[in-house]
């Protein structure tokens, strides 16, 4: 109902700009159980399927000799492995983790561009939520390998302390070290992707809303002009976020991979 | 229309199905590359470094073989020039034994033919010389006789005159 009137009230009176709804769709399936399907949500079911469907099947018909795509996707896979994870951790460390962080950049990239395919038009991680279980996975992660390698104490105590350090400076330095561990880390994750999608979708759709209140929906033939602008607008920002859909992926992952690696003693 | 900023905080509140349909998606892609598309690649890759591997080694194999092959083919070629040579050197050898024997034989022959012809020179020499012996004797009886006029008529007589004659000749023969 809310959506309907926002659509004619949006007609009468001036372009369709998007607003926090386009991030909070009704639920259209399952209502009110934790089941529930909304648009942003069957988004990002339909590129799950999509991408595990072209991943798997590149899998299975990937030969010793690549054809064009296979030779795509492995160069993806390999500058994952050894531009992100063996960069940054060194192949001994980082083969434990080069499965997750392709995970992570390959799902998070796929996600983003959901934001500018014609149909879709949302990104699937444009929900808090989407972010927020992607972060929780690194910080399960670089905790797990702190005390796995170090032992819980001494890795909160590498951590909270650490050497080098006169001791009064502790006193502020401790709590906003064990804030980074438990909050900022995780949460600075979250918000960095989670924003850059909102910021993306709200450019893109408003650019396209001024177009197609201008050209097709004004009736005074002047303001085609200015539509014309704000078209040229909107695909300089389709590309950019196409852009931006690889670089937050590449920061994700290159994020996830440095926490863990930080988790890891200094010298082993 | 609702403004942007009102309602803005539920954009940071994770809904139950919201958080429910995150982690069922994260985990079955996660499930589907951990378990099936990045060991398929990882094996891909394997092979591949190692076909590339066993390719590097095949060739170093070939060219081992080359290697030895050239290596039999020269000692093949050289015992060839060994060979070769020897057999010149005993052609040659044969050749000059050949020509030595042909030498030796023909000298052989010459010799035996310069000592036939030496034989039947003698024997014809001495054919002439017994005739002449006659003819002289007779001639030189008749001359005798004519000059002496004398016949002698006893053969003894004349018989020892010729003899005393050619020996007398041969003697002059001799001395000469």
């Amino acid at each position: 109902m809310g959506a309907w009137g926002t659509l004619v009230l949006a007609a009468e009176s001036g372009p369709h700009l998007p607003s926090v709804e386009d991030f909070l769709p009704p639920e259209i399936l399952f209502e009110g159980t934790p089941f529930a399907i909304n648009r942003i949500i069957l988004v990002r079911l339909i590129a799950t399927a999509v991408l595990l469907a072209v991943m798997v099947v590149t899998a299975y018909r990937a030969k010793v000799v690549p054809g064009r795509w296979q030779s795509a996707v492995e160069w993806v896979l390999e500058f994952i492995r050894d531009n992100i994870v063996y960069q940054i951790m060194g192949e001994l460390r980082g083969r434990r983790y080069v499965p997750m962080i392709t995970t992570l950049f390959l799902t998070i990239f796929v996600f983003n561009l959901c934001g500018v395919i014609p149909g879709m038009n949302i990104a699937a991680t444009a929900t808090i939520t989407m972010p927020l279980v992607f972060a929780i996975w690194t910080f399960c992660q670089y905790w797990i390998a702190g005390i796995r390698e170090k032992g819980l104490g001494p890795f909160l105590k590498e951590e909270l302390f650490p050497a080098g350090v006169p001791w009064p400076i502790y006193i502020i330095l401790t709590p906003i070290q064990l804030l980074e561990l438990v909050l900022i880390r995780p949460l600075s994750l979250t918000i960095r992707l989670f924003a850059n999608m909102i910021a993306g979708h709200l450019l893109l759709a408003t650019c396209l809303a001024f177009t197609q209140f201008y050209i097709v929906e004004s009736a005074d033939k002047i303001l085609a002009l200015p539509g014309c602008l704000w078209l040229v607008g909107g695909l300089i920002f389709t590309l950019f976020e196409m852009f931006v859909a690889a670089l937050q992926a590449y920061v994700f992952a290159i994020l996830s991979t440095a926490y863990i690696n930080q988790s890891y003693p200094e010298n082993e | 229309m609702k403004p942007l900023a009102e309602g803005g905080i539920d954009l940071f509140l994770p809904e139950t199905y919201d958080i429910v349909w995150s982690l069922v998606i994260l985990v079955v892609i996660a499930a589907v590359f951990y378990k099936v598309v990045l060991p398929r690649f990882q094996k891909v890759f394997d092979e591949r470094s190692a076909r590339i591997e066993g390719g590097i080694a095949k060739a170093e194999q070939a060219r081992k073989e080359a290697d030895e092959a050239k290596r039999k083919y020269e000692e093949r070629l050289s015992t060839a020039r060994v060979e070769a040579s020897k057999i010149r050197d005993d052609a040659r050898a044969e050749a000059s034994h050949i020509i030595a024997d042909a030498r030796s034989r023909a000298e052989t022959d010459a010799a035996q033919i310069t000592a036939n012809a030496q034989r039947s020179i003698e024997s014809q020499q001495q054919q002439a010389l017994v005739s002449l012996k006659g003819e002289v004797g007779t001639l030189a009886t008749a001359l005798a006789g004519k000059i002496l006029g004398a016949k002698l008529e006893d053969g003894a007589v004349q018989a020892s005159m010729i003899d005393q004659m050619i020996a007398d000749m041969d003697g002059d023969g001799d001395g000469k």
